[in-house]
């Protein structure tokens, strides 16, 4: 169970951040129209067969049958109302009885239960903070990496690629040290004078994490794409009359489009699949999508792995659909490949 | 041409990394002068005009415009514009709007905007090109945008670099002639770069020899050509025989064994001296009647003439000649006093000459 609630403003600050970035797909997808790229050109059909076609088309048969085989739709309703099965499995003459006796839905605990798509929701929320978050510190950074002036530039690159090469869960478990009470943070602020503070299990820990994984996904497309541009752009930008800022907004932003975009997609996806973050950071009291899968997995209950697979299919459909729109924006994968 | 200098370089020097690149460079411009900046490269030409353009600082000196000290003006406020070496052109507007872009910052209406574009692109030949991508455009046409886009701004100094080093021969050669003529008709200063001499030669009103840093000469293509200040210099500009000679006294040079009549005066006697003589400047005569004697060791030929290798002994002569003499054939080599050109020998290459009068 969630026990945050995405605020109102939110959907609107999300709706008009996916019609910017819409937008921003936009702009390129007219330029790029009619790029193909050899998609199977190459002898890993097999591979790509064996461990991503049949493991989809496996989550597509689990999520349209009952732990019997047979045809449904239920584990998709189940979506909109994770009670749906459960209502269905009882007796509706013993529900009828139940129902007469003055028991409500609710008392039987039958009552349609919104979790999932709640849920769902909630992780589009939090990924969305995320990306905007990411996004905010990323660029900057980037811009700061790629200038030519600066000499550290390289050695920063190497700092943020070095960290990667570790397991995330490690990072995050190193996270949960850092900020739980007796971790060195709360140490410093005790030295400081102060005092203590609740850190751990709420939702900014979990932001926080999101960030810290997330956030070589955007320098990295930025980065690229504003290292691989041509000075001489800018420079013909000032000889033109712009002054810095200017140069900035008319040039190099618009030419770092595709590594934004790019950038975007790259931390939106994991951030909507993330699970476990949510579970060490949050404690337990932040559940993600991912977390939901999770836990749809690892339920010993009958129809879960159904269930489960109904909701892996349509974070997939989420996923490829963003993966279509950043084709579209970025053909030659300019933003794509540091790591 | 007017007398009025407009751009002056006092003293400019520039090292990267401790290695210098421009070694007090003294040099001045006048209004409506074509000035090219020649040499091989690492000679400190693009450097020289990015200095005056505003994208280095240099370590030492001064760049006077108009009579103002602008070395600590930022590009964007100098009264100049640049054609980039691959033209810089924003792959993210089209023609237009890459022609629109200086006017645009400066907020110009739209008409007025519009009507300075389209007239940009009559004058580069373009009309109707307004809404293509840049991208689209062939090389020429690109280069010719990106000097539209420049021009648009009408600076009192535009500022080249290497501007055509990326067409094919036809297009360089028909380009030279319609930049020169663009900047006779519209009376701009150009400050050009490049290392290609023949370029240097066809479309300068002045021309500016650097090496190493150095500034070697300043002089007309003509004062260049005919009268280079060292070997270097006639070796760069156009194709030479350089000859180490002592001078025995004024008017009389003696180089490959023989002595020759010479107009060139003031070196003192007895003194080492290096000898120019230009290929086409050597005349073939009968055996008996040369200066010297040799074998000729190769003849090839290049459309308007021969040109002819010749064994003297104890030189090489390159020679030009339209009329063709047999390999193996012994031939006389004289040249008028007139053709000759004394030079004080290379070792004093470091020196800063005189900056001498173009005119």
């Amino acid at each position: 169970m969630t026990d945050f609630q995405v605020p109102v403003w939110g959907y609107w600050v999300m709706g008009a951040g996916l019609a910017a970035f819409l937008t921003l797909v936009g702009m390129y997808v007219k330029k790029n129209r009619g790029f193909k790229r050899p998609l199977f050109a190459s002898p890993y059909v097999l591979w790509l067969a064996l461990f991503t076609v049949i493991p989809c088309l496996l989550v597509a048969y689990f999520s349209f049958t009952d732990p019997a085989g047979n045809f449904t739709l239920d584990n998709f309703k189940n979506f909109w109302d994770s009670n749906y099965n459960a209502r269905k499995a009882i007796d509706p003459k013993e529900l009828e009885s139940y129902l007469a006796m003055g028991l409500s839905l609710e008392d039987l605990g039958l009552a349609r239960n919104a979790i999932n798509i709640d849920t769902l929701v909630f992780s589009l929320w939090m990924a969305f903070l995320c990306t905007a978050i990411c996004l905010l510190l990323g660029y900057p950074a980037a811009h700061i990496m790629a200038d030519r002036e600066f000499k550290l530039g390289p050695t920063l690159v190497i700092l943020f690629i070095v960290p990667m090469w570790m397991n995330f869960l490690l990072r995050t478990i190193a996270m949960m040290s850092l900020l739980e009470d007796n971790g060195l943070i709360n140490n410093v602020l005790e030295m400081m004078g102060v005092g203590r503070q609740k850190l751990l299990n709420n939702l900014a820990a979990v932001q926080l994490g999101m960030v810290y994984n997330f956030l070589p996904f955007m320098v990295f497309p930025i980065y690229n794409v504003l290292n691989k541009m041509d000075y001489k752009l800018s420079e013909a930008a000032m000889d033109l009359g712009c002054d810095k800022w200017h140069t900035f907004y008319k040039v190099t932003l618009p030419l770092s489009v595709p590594g934004v975009v790019s950038g975007i997609t790259m931390v939106f996806m994991p951030a909507v699949t993330t699970f476990y973050i949510s579970r060490l950071l949050g404690g337990g009291k932040v559940q993600l999508f991912g977390d939901l899968i999770e836990a749809k997995f690892l339920s010993t209950s009958l129809n879960e792995w159904n269930v489960g697979s109904a909701l892996s299919l349509i974070m997939m459909i989420l996923i490829l659909a963003s993966l279509g729109l950043l084709r579209k924006a970025d053909p030659e994968g300019e933003g794509g490949g540091i790591v | 041409m007017e007398d009025k200098r407009l751009i002056t370089l006092e003293d400019i020097s520039k090292a990267y990394d401790g290695v210098t690149v421009l070694n007090h460079i003294n040099l001045y411009i006048r209004q409506k002068e074509f000035v090219t900046l020649l040499g091989p490269s690492g000679c400190g030409k693009t450097t020289t005009l990015r200095i005056i353009g505003g994208f280095e600082r240099a370590d030492s000196g001064r760049v006077i415009f108009d009579g103002q000290d602008i070395s600590e003006i930022p590009p964007y406020r100098r009264r100049v514009n640049t054609v980039f070496q691959k033209y810089a052109l924003f792959p993210h507007l089209n023609v237009k709007d890459n022609i629109a872009f200086g006017l645009k910052i400066k907020k110009m209406s739209a008409a007025e905007i519009q009507k300075k574009v389209d007239y940009m692109l009559d004058l580069v030949n373009l009309s109707g090109f307004g809404k293509r991508s840049v991208e689209s455009l062939s090389g020429g046409q690109q280069q010719r945008i990106a000097i539209a886009r420049a021009l648009v701004n009408e600076p009192e100094v535009l500022l080249l670099d290497e501007p055509l080093g990326a067409l094919d021969l036809k297009l360089r050669k028909e380009m030279q002639l319609e930049l020169k003529s663009m900047q006779q008709r519209l009376g701009i200063t150009f400050l050009y770069v490049t290392h290609d001499q023949e370029e240097a030669l066809t479309m300068s009103d002045t021309i500016v020899v650097m090496q190493g840093g150095n500034i070697l000469q300043i002089g007309t293509p003509k004062s260049i050509y005919d009268e280079p200040s060292n070997a270097f210099v006639a070796n760069f500009i156009g194709e030479s025989n350089i000859f180490s000679g002592t001078m025995v006294r004024d008017e009389m040079v003696h180089f490959c064994g023989a002595d020759f009549p010479c107009v060139d005066s003031g070196f003192g006697e007895d003194k080492p001296v290096d000898v120019v003589i230009r290929p086409e400047d050597v005349l073939l005569v009968g055996e008996d009647v040369g200066q010297v004697t040799g074998v000729i060791k190769s003849v090839l030929f290049k459309g308007v003439h021969y040109e002819m290798m010749i064994d003297a002994g104890h030189s090489i002569w390159k020679v030009h000649s339209t009329t063709m003499q047999p390999e193996g054939s012994r031939v006389g080599l004289s040249v008028v006093p007139f053709n000759i050109h004394i030079m004080h020998p290379m070792q004093e290459e470091n020196k800063q000459p005189q900056e001498e009068d173009a005119q």
